[in-house]
């Protein structure tokens, strides 16, 4: 019997081609998205689970409250590591120190390659579970040796053992390889982690952090804690509360202590007043809708096909039923129909999925692949498989088999004035979700476009940054700066304790007249050079520059508006700040500068004279010259002086550009989406269009011999859609609307939401519709009337 | 065979009640070949409807072989047809999709025939109706003619107690209408009761009694010699 069934649904299929087509590649393109997204999802929530203790650890926090606002940081003192060690030895089986992931120039002979790696403390390649491929995991015990990962020691070494080779770190201290683990996997935090060193190396190199071990309002270090088998993290964390506060009690920003488990790294980092307020966790829940909404738009063109073509099988349901089939036998018989359809469509999907995965990695900045040998993979998308068909399949199965076959033998069966409707339903439904993801698009690429139209405040064509990470830049500014404007290929050079594109540090301790003295003001602060304003081209809004010509300059401040707007002061320029108890004198307020995010507001910044406070060298290049014959010259300079080290450099505005990555990637995918969606609702209503038009040939033959043209015929047919879609239209205007705005308030400079948005969707809605419909159309109502009104 | 008592049978629209049978009674005994006649809409094809099973009556006695089935379900109904009765239609209704011999097969599918019975009875019965040459042809490559002989074929194939036939002529030429009568009329012999519902004095002349319906009553019945 089943095989009957088999038989049939399979020649059903053949003799209906196009039919066929459209169902089979309409289902498999939904069913290839919602694989892509599925795949995307699990990426996201195995992030970190690469570390076997993934469910004990966690990075220590602190909430702070400055200017009236709770913010939290992962930047924590240094002594509290140890304390927490010493006196909570119940709760802890670890905790570490580590610094920041920065870059440092890595060196064997002649091989050299800027990587980032942190300063970690002996115990941390334990505690992620890093996985040796030589030597230990205790090697960072020796305060001289280093840990690299497999990429760095075949960048490196090539096919030789690394193993205690020396390596020549910042091009000052040698270092000594105890071990090479594996690298760790992209979608883990720590992925940039390509190497570690001891800590007794960072304590025994820089000065500052010496200093900083008893220092309690130094935030300049990551924590990291692995929590007994028996702790758990809210009670430990309540424990912990008050840890650094009780060592200043005075302090203004109240910090409290807490724990953020690895499980919430990635999908839960973004904190609103000292709380958890999501992350990444709404894109996956926001992908996830969207994946399961467009299969179900393929569902939809699935059921709406099959319930059309119902005339066609009626007969057959008709003769099935007088022979004896009783309705279940029926269902049974139509739903083996839309498994065998399925069945085709996860073929197809499978191809399509491995034919794009490349290009989605690339558009999601992941490494995904088809988990072939994962049978969890082959479970859940079989199931999901049967599922859909058993979901679109049903309805065509329950609306066939209900024929009464007296009437459909006689050949007086006529779908009723109702049966339609549900029909309609579904393509509103379609064209619903098809206008939401066009105004979604359209919103979230005019968000991204009008933040890079913002002002920047500075001048960025051909400035580039140079990281000082060796001793070589330290102390030759004049000297550096001279040479590199004889070259005639720079105009100007300067240094900075930040790029134009970050704010390294912020600071507290600032005092002046008319201050609220309750206030706790927190300032970014920028150390720059005299030459810092000409080569970024700063706008000044009131006051002057810094100056060489002015001896006192050394304790001058220049404000951006932010900061002058925040002191609050009528006429800032002449007036004084005590910073720290020492006092400077504003010379100058220039333009906000866009530094940190472009979509909040720029904070309130301050910029002084200090030679010795400096990370970057800003390098404005001569805009006669072409960029790449600059680069040349520049750099060799820079290898005449710091010989060590390769000479890596960074365009400013391509380190701007990076900010907007983020939005590009999910207007990209909102794109893709949108477009995979409306290919689909596209491909279902060319199919309704086809049948409607085969149902009213007679009609059409009897309207065109009366005198109707084809203009005529085409509204005729036409027109039923068009309406479809002008529901769909208005329901999804409120829809959209609501979650556009509600994605907006994320940004505090953000973008209208214009009319034109929604009526452009609406309007390009319609003309896709209009196309798709059209085609059908037209044929139906140039054929000769003679040949439909013959046929019976 | 059958036997029908006081059926009625009353279709209605939003405003309009049409009867369909009016008290109508009938029976009809083992082995016997009958025609029902009467013009458009005296409720001929309503009451053949009822006999195979596909219709229910509101109200009235329907006994088969001598048991009430007018309370029957669907699925009683559906497997007291599929054991008893063969159709025969006036558009010969054969699925598209399926050959001659798969069409001729479906209903001893749905009786759960093994396939080798299944094998032998659908030749048998082909050969009967001689298109066993035009097995493995789908229902439009086959003439008007043949393609009603493969639905007489289908309808017969599992030993029917009754065929009910509706205007099994009314598509064909006079050559093969004369065919299919002179087919059933084989059938009838060899111990099948047959009821058909006709417009044709000609094809009704096959029978052995001819009913006329009128306003969904009896008003006449004929015995042929």
């Amino acid at each position: 019997m089943l095989q009957n069934y088999f038989k049939i649904a399979l020649r059903t299929l053949l003799r209906n081609k196009a039919f066929s087509a459209i169902n089979i590649v309409g289902l498999s393109v939904g069913m290839a998205v919602a694989m892509l997204i599925g795949l995307w999802i699990f990426d996201e929530i195995s992030f970190d689970k690469y570390h076997q203790k993934y469910d004990r650890l966690a990075q220590v926090m602190q909430n702070q409250t400055w200017n009236g606002v709770t913010g939290s940081q992962t930047a924590m003192p240094l002594p509290l590591a140890p304390e927490l060690r010493a006196k909570y030895s119940g709760d802890f089986k670890n905790v570490v120190l580590s610094s920041w992931n920065f870059e440092h120039i890595l060196a064997v002979g002649d091989r050299k390659f800027t990587k980032t790696g942190n300063f970690v403390e002996p115990k941390f390649p334990e505690m992620f579970s890093f996985k040796m491929l030589k030597g230990s995991q205790k090697g960072l015990k020796d305060p001289y040796s280093i840990l690299i990962s497999e990429s760095v020691a075949t960048a490196l070494f090539g096919d030789t053992d690394p193993i205690n080779k020396i390596i020549k770190v910042d091009n000052k201290t040698n270092v000594k390889v105890t071990g090479v683990y594996e690298d760790l996997p992209h979608n883990t935090t720590l992925s940039e982690v390509t190497y570690v060193l001891p800590w007794e190396m960072y304590l025994a190199t820089e000065s500052w952090v010496k200093n900083s071990q008893d220092q309690w309002n130094n935030n300049s270090f990551q924590t990291f804690a692995e929590l007994n088998p028996n702790a758990d993290f809210d009670k430990v964390s309540a424990k912990i509360r008050l840890v650094k506060f009780n060592h200043d009690k005075q302090d203004a920003a109240k910090p409290m202590v807490f724990l953020h488990p690895m499980s919430k790294w990635h999908l839960y980092s973004e904190f609103k007043d000292g709380k958890i307020a999501g992350g990444r966790i709404q894109f996956v829940w926001l992908f996830g809708i969207i994946g399961v909404f467009v299969l179900l738009l393929a569902c939809i063109n699935f059921m709406n096909l099959s319930t059309a073509r119902s005339e066609k099988r009626a007969k057959e349901v008709g003769v099935r039923k007088a022979i004896g089939s009783v309705r279940s036998q029926l269902i049974t018989q139509f739903l083996s129909e839309s498994l065998l359809i399925v069945v085709f469509a996860f073929v197809l999907t499978l191809v399509l999925v491995t034919l794009t995965l490349p290009w989605f990695n690339e558009l999601s900045d992941k490494k995904m692949s088809i988990l072939w040998t994962n049978p969890y993979f082959w479970i859940l998308s079989i199931s999901f498989s049967l599922i859909t068909g058993l979901v679109s399949g049903s309805y065509p199965a329950f609306y066939l088999s209900s024929f009464d076959p007296i009437r459909v033998l006689k050949g007086t069966f006529r779908v009723g004035r109702f049966a339609a409707v549900p029909r309609k339903v579904l393509v509103v439904i379609q064209f619903t979700v098809s206008v939401t993801l066009i105004i979604g698009t359209i919103i979230v690429y005019r968000q991204i476009q009008h933040a890079k139209n913002r002002p920047i405040g500075y001048s960025r064509d051909g400035l580039i940054a140079i990281n000082i990470n060796t001793p070589e830049l330290v102390g030759h500014y004049d000297a550096l700066r001279s040479d590199l404007l004889k070259t005639g290929a720079v105009y100007e050079m300067s240094q900075s304790s930040s790029p134009t594109t970050a704010v390294y540090s912020n600071q507290i301790g600032f005092n002046w007249e008319g201050k609220d003295p309750n206030l706790q003001a927190l300032f970014g602060v920028i150390a720059v050079s005299h030459d810092y304003a000409k080569s970024v081209g700063w706008q000044f809004v009131e006051g002057r520059d810094f100056s060489r010509s002015f001896s006192t300059d050394t304790s001058a401040m220049i404000l951006n508006e932010a900061a002058s707007k925040f002191i609050g002061m009528k006429n800032p320029v002449g007036k004084n700040i005590n910073w720290n108890d020492k006092n400077y004198r504003i010379v100058g307020v220039i333009k906000n500068m866009v530094m940190e995010s472009p979509y909040e507001p720029i904070k309130p910044t301050i910029f002084f004279i200090n030679y010795g406070w400096a990370n970057i060298i800003n390098v404005k290049l001569n805009p006669a010259m072409s960029a790449s014959a600059s680069l040349e010259k520049v750099g060799e300079v820079f290898r005449r002086y710091n010989p060590g080290s390769p000479f890596d450099y960074k365009f400013a505005d391509e380190q701007y550009a990076l900010k907007f990555s983020g939005e590009e990637r999910i207007g990209k995918l909102a794109t893709f989406f949108a477009c995979l969606a409306i290919f689909i609702s596209c491909l279902g209503i060319f199919g309704l269009a086809s049948f409607t038009a085969e149902q009213r040939t007679k009609e059409i033959g009897v309207r065109k011999v009366l005198g109707a043209s084809i203009f005529n015929l085409w509204q005729l047919l036409s027109k039923d859609f068009v309406m479809l879609v002008m529901i769909s239209f208005l329901i999804a205007t409120p829809i959209a609307y609501y979650f556009m705005n509600g994605w907006l308030k994320n940004y505090e400079y953000r973008s209208e939401i214009s009319w034109w948005i929604f009526a452009a969707s609406g309007f390009g809605a319609l003309i896709i519709t209009l196309l798709t419909v059209s085609y059908q159309a037209v044929k139906a109502a140039s054929a000769n009337p003679v040949k439909s009104l013959r046929t019976e | 065979m059958l036997k029908i008592t006081d059926l009625e049978k009353i279709y209605r629209t939003e405003d309009i009640e049409t009867v369909a049978l009016n008290k109508l009674s009938l029976e009809v005994k083992k082995g016997e070949f009958v025609a029902i006649m009467g013009p458009s809409g005296c409720g001929k094809s309503t009451l053949l409807n009822i006999i195979g099973m596909l219709d229910d009556a509101e109200k009235g006695s329907f006994m088969f072989n001598g048991e009430e089935i007018i309370h029957f379900n669907e699925r009683r109904r559906a497997d007291l047809r599929k054991r008893n009765i063969g159709f025969v239609f006036q558009s010969f209704n054969l699925i598209d999709e399926l050959t001659v011999y798969e069409n001729v097969e479906l209903p001893l599918l749905y009786l759960g025939v093994d396939a080798a019975e299944r094998k032998q009875k659908v030749e048998a019965v082909l050969e009967k109706v001689q298109i066993m040459h035009r097995r493995n042809h789908f229902p439009q490559q086959l003439s008007g003619g043949q393609q009603q002989r493969c639905a007489v074929a289908r309808a017969v194939v599992n030993t029917p107690k009754l065929i009910l036939a509706d205007e099994p002529t009314g598509n064909l030429d006079s050559t093969n209408g004369n065919e299919v009568m002179q087919l059933l009329t084989e059938l009838n012999e060899a111990g099948t009761t047959v009821i058909m519902v006709t417009h044709s004095e000609h094809d009704a002349r096959f029978a052995h009694r001819i009913i006329r319906l009128l306003d969904g009553k009896v008003v006449m019945e004929n015995i042929l010699g």
